[in-house]
């Protein structure tokens, strides 16, 4: 009866293979000190500020054709999207009538370049007669320590020109015309009531309250009764952040350095004496058998 | 100007209401801090109506949410419940006391809300590997999900950093963003043994996974049919 013994040419095999193994595991031990990998994002929002243009279909096509289109249904008047991250490249933002056909040739459409950290809006704005998409560059550095920053996207035409200040007299903008933006600026936060007062018509009042280290836009739109507002967050970090890094590690594992390339160059000196034990074994397998 | 506007129109006697507060007065209207007692005042541009109030407060569709409570990340096989983390004396992010376990920043932004939320875990303890010790595996692509309540909110890692503790992008990290994002952090590259401190921190640099949020309802009047 013969006993199931390895034959020695499967040992050998094994012998190789394990010596291989060793090899790589030893090798990558070595040199394993991982790359910084810095690709990131850029982000896009959108918003339709032309009061008399009906609700209108947005797309948005990546024309590097990273990212799968996107489609909003029915955006009316007076909403602007949350920011959408997308690869750093450049975007087609169109807008068709409502229920269009996709392939349909759009009733505007602008191309937005977005690189790594920089942040946009894509607006329908000015009336529908003229009609444009405007791409405004949002400002997402934080504002000085204890401030916030607000600019005004002014999207009202019944109210054309206005000045916007907050209770107080801290002047948010003057002489704001319909479909341009202001300026960002700095502002106290808090809670704040913003006169919002035309050179023509009804004036109002709006609540809002303002976070440090925070930049906003606020959208002056008409409402059903006269001026209205909507308060957007264009960048915001936390109340306090934190200094430098983290002390996250005791070293339990610690073979990142100096042990990692010692236990590396360990694990190819074994990987060499199996390789020469599995030349000596075939060697002695040739003698015996 | 709307306040001669008003003048042509008539002068209108008013009592002391709202009105007074909502700022074209003739500068007869004391300041808010002191108020008259009610009289009978010349009182002029509400004589068609008064300021109109609105509301332009900053809408956060998670408000509802509690903070976040766990943290999972299938690929490598990692998943903790979160402690609170706050910072030293020195203003850095401690580290969770306990090394299975993550943290997340409490004075920071909370994950799903605009900025950076921050979750920071050990690599090891002093006997072998701890919560994060596989989050430098992580690349582009992979997901990390947050619970918050019974909600898990999905991110989308762009990038990971390693930095030298000396050199910490302070601002790269923990500074404003325009979306919700994630920060990971541990440590990693050399263990210094004389300070017992590893040289480096490894970011991970995560986005919000959810498509963008179009309001469904508009403060604006416009038309609503072509």
């Amino acid at each position: 009866m013969t006993a199931a013994r390895p034959s020695p040419r499967a040992l050998h095999r094994l012998a190789a293979a394990a010596g291989a193994v060793l090899i790589g595991a030893g090798l990558s031990a070595a040199i394993a000190a991982p790359a910084a990998a810095e690709a990131g994002v850029g982000y896009v929002r959108l918003a339709h500020l032309s009061p008399d243009t009906p609700p209108v279909d947005v797309y948005v096509d990546d024309l590097g054709g990273k990212m799968k289109g996107l489609k909003f249904d029915a955006v009316p008047y007076g909403v602007m999207s949350d920011y959408l991250s997308v690869p750093p490249g450049t975007y087609a933002v169109s807008m068709r009538k409502v229920g269009a056909d996709p392939k349909s040739k759009p009733v505007l459409t602008e191309s937005v370049t977005v690189t790594e950290g920089s942040a946009h809006t894509v607006a329908g704005t000015g009336r529908f007669a003229e009609l444009g998409l405007s791409v405004i560059d949002d400002d997402i550095t934080a504002p000085p320590s204890g401030e916030a920053k607000i600019r005004v996207l002014q999207a009202s035409v019944r109210s054309p020109v206005l000045d916007i200040r907050t209770k107080g007299g801290q002047e948010v903008g003057t002489g704001l015309k319909f479909a341009t933006t202001s300026d960002y600026r700095g502002v106290k936060p808090g809670n704040w009531t913003l006169d919002l007062t035309p050179q023509s018509g009804t004036a109002a009042e709006a609540t809002c309250t303002l976070a440090g280290g925070t930049t906003y836009s606020l959208l002056v739109l008409d409402g059903k009764n006269g001026l209205t507002t909507d308060l957007k967050v264009d960048a915001k970090a936390g109340e306090i952040t934190p200094q430098g890094g983290v002390e996250t590690g005791a070293g339990g594992t610690s073979d990142g350095g100096t042990i990692a390339l010692v236990t590396g160059l360990g694990l190819v000196a074994l990987a060499g004496v199996v390789g020469v034990g599995a030349v000596g074994l075939r060697r002695r397998a040739r003698r015996t058998w | 100007m709307p306040a001669r506007r008003s003048t042509a129109l008539g002068l209108t006697l008013t009592a002391l209401t709202l009105c007074a507060a909502a700022g074209t007065s003739l500068g007869l209207a004391a300041g808010e801090a002191s108020a008259p007692p009610p009289a009978a005042r010349w009182h002029v541009g509400c004589g068609v109506a008064c300021a109109q109030p609105v509301e332009a407060e900053v809408i956060d569709p998670l408000a509802a949410l509690p903070p976040p409570s766990e943290v999972r990340i299938p690929r490598v096989a990692i998943r903790s419940s979160l402690v609170g983390l706050d910072l030293d004396s020195k203003g850095e992010l401690e580290a969770p006391v306990d090394y299975a376990k993550a943290g997340w920043y409490e004075q920071g932004t909370l994950p799903g809300e605009p900025g950076p939320a921050v979750i920071a875990g050990h690599v090891d303890s002093y006997r072998g590997p701890a919560v994060f010790y596989r989050l430098r595996e992580l690349r582009p692509g992979d997901t990390v999900e947050v619970r918050r309540g019974d909600t898990w909110l999905p991110f989308r890692v762009v990038a990971t950093g390693h930095y030298p503790k000396d050199k910490f992008p302070t601002t790269r990290v923990y500074g404003a963003t325009p979306g919700s994002e994630l920060r990971l952090i541990t440590c990693g590259g050399e263990f210094d043994r004389s300070r017992r401190s590893y040289r480096d921190n490894v970011v991970v640099y995560a986005v919000d996974a959810r498509l963008p949020e179009v309001p469904r309802t508009s403060k604006g009047h416009g038309p609503t049919e072509w």
